[in-house]
């Protein structure tokens, strides 16, 4: 039997590296355009309001709520077979309209998870190297 | 109106086997669909100087194999004997392939060849669809680590928030998929040709990204459909009744989230196709005697039906009960099965299909009288192209 896959690890790269750094010190944050004051997720490389090319990081509160979800049956990536079925949540962070993030929801039961849902992040290790950014119902 | 409008034709179809898993490299089964292609339009292959064809593979980490994996312009200049010096060609990435085909129209107005040969061939090896690289880079790395990087969960997910913002639920999307199975199953070429599907089928099926289950996903075929087209002139003296390209568009990829596709995504893309095919064809929604509109997932076609203003923003899921979608129904929508009941050709069956409808050659399936047909490709969150063809120039 072959021996079970392990999950993706994420390639940072130099949009996205400060992202990841925050990470690994759990702290969550965001590209902010300089002069806008728009949140863009993932970083780009001109701010998605203004075209701005003046972007940094900012500090977000990691609340906001579910806007919407799936629940998984069949892996869509390797390394998540045993954790079938398992749920995907795109979360509305509070500090502004559609500002997206992703995360598996880890623990979650199944049956609770509305549209609407409050929650909030907290980091997950995988490995010395790797935080993740999850999100947990309030 | 488009100036080239009725200035172009297809003027035949050609289909390889469509099967889940063929024994038969890619590439040969492309080159069955093309001499099919070819012969249908009573051509022989030595005329056919102009090629163009959408070539990615459908899923990610798919191989690249030319004749394999994939069949480009190159593998079939090499194994079919075509005119000695093909004059023009086109490989195209965006827009799937109603792109390929609007380009040969524009390639056949501008005198670049005379008869241009179109294919979409798919292969669908059972590894389809799961992601498997170690490292997840660009838009991946922030899907990937969490299980998240499939297309369908974006297309479950905006699902998911239509139904919350709309009140449609699976019952309502039950219907077009077996109205799509019913239309499958008189059409030989389908794979679920001889498989009926009641709605207790339907919600039987198991589920696979809720609330999708097995049923609101396509079946990935492998195979191939080709098509020739030509100039109206030439395409007066073929065998076939032509089918005349009266108008085109493509979606320009503008969307609201850069995560992942929201429902808003949806009307900002399908719009901007649907506006440039209504007004290049000077035709709308209510001159359309039949419509083919993409179902890679089953939404997609309810959403395709509301960008193009066949009813209004969030009422599709309405619109389509009550028989109004049926063969016989004032509005029949993809006649031939789509890609949930026929397989996933990429949009290649609906554009098949919409001239079968409009040349008179859809047996069972024929729309009385049809004179204008769409056919809409791609995911109208995504890239997506469309054309209108006509039974008179």
């Amino acid at each position: 039997m072959a021996a079970p896959s392990e999950k993706p690890v994420p390639l940072a790269d130099q949009l996205s590296q400060p992202f990841w750094d925050a990470a690994r010190q759990r702290r969550l944050v965001v590209q902010r355009c300089a002069d806008c004051g728009y949140y863009n997720h993932p970083p780009r490389p001109t701010c998605d309001r203004c075209s701005s090319q003046r972007l940094e990081f900012a500090p977000v509160s990691g609340r906001g709520t579910i806007y919407t979800f799936t629940v998984m049956h069949q892996p869509s990536v390797a390394g998540f077979e045993a954790e079938l079925p398992y749920v995907n949540i795109v979360v509305e962070l509070e500090e502004q309209p559609m500002l997206f993030m992703v995360s598996n929801l880890p623990h979650a039961e199944l049956d609770k998870i509305r549209i609407g849902g409050r929650v909030e992040v907290w980091f997950e290790e995988r490995g010395p190297d790797l935080a993740l950014a999850q999100f947990r119902p309030v | 109106m488009w100036h080239g409008k009725g200035k172009t034709a297809i003027v035949g179809i050609g289909y390889s086997e469509l099967v889940r898993q063929s024994k038969r490299p890619l590439g040969l089964l492309a080159l069955d669909a093309c001499r099919e292609a070819i012969a249908d339009a009573g051509l022989s292959p030595r005329q056919i100087d102009g090629l163009a064809t959408y070539p990615e593979a459908p899923f990610l980490g798919a191989g690249t194999r030319d004749g394999v994996d994939i069949v480009s312009v190159a593998w079939i200049i090499n194994h079919l004997a075509l005119a000695p010096d093909v004059r023009w060609y086109a490989q195209i990435e965006t827009g799937m392939i109603a792109a390929p085909v609007i380009e040969g129209a524009h390639a056949l107005m501008a005198g670049a060849c005379d008869y241009v040969l179109i294919w979409r061939a798919l292969h669908q090896p059972r590894s389809y669809g799961a992601f498997s690289a170690a490292r997840a880079a660009g838009d991946a790395q922030f899907l990937a680590p969490f299980g998240c990087v499939g297309v369908i969960q974006s297309h479950a997910m905006a699902w998911r928030r239509y139904m919350h913002q709309y009140g449609a639920t699976r019952e309502h999307l039950g219907t077009f998929v077996v109205n799509s199975r019913r239309n499958a199953n008189l059409n030989p070429r389908a794979f679920f040709y001889t498989k009926p599907m009641t709605r207790d089928d339907y919600f039987a099926a198991r589920p696979i990204a809720e609330p999708f289950c097995l049923f609101d996903c396509d079946v990935p075929v492998e195979g191939c459909v080709a098509l020739v087209m030509t100039s109206a002139e030439r395409a007066r003296d073929l065998r076939r009744p032509p089918a005349y390209i009266a108008g085109h568009g493509q979606n320009t990829v503008g969307r609201r989230s850069l995560l992942f596709y929201t429902l808003d995504d949806y009307v900002i893309n399908g719009q901007s196709l649907a506006g440039k095919l209504w007004s290049s064809a000077g035709l709308g929604p209510a001159d359309m005697d039949a419509a083919q509109l993409y179902d890679g997932f089953s939404p997609s076609t309810l959403y395709w039906l509301e960008a193009a203003g066949f009813c209004k923003r969030g009422e599709a899921y309405a619109f389509i009960q009550d028989g109004r979608i049926a063969l016989e129904g004032e509005l029949p929508v993809n006649t031939f099965g789509g890609s949930l009941s026929e397989g996933r050709l990429h949009g290649m069956g609906h554009i098949a299909e919409a001239v079968f409808q409009v040349t008179g050659r859809a047996e069972r399936r024929q729309v009385p009288g049809a004179a204008a047909v769409c056919a809409i490709d791609g995911s109208p969150m995504m890239r997506g192209s469309g054309i209108v063809v006509t039974r008179d120039p």
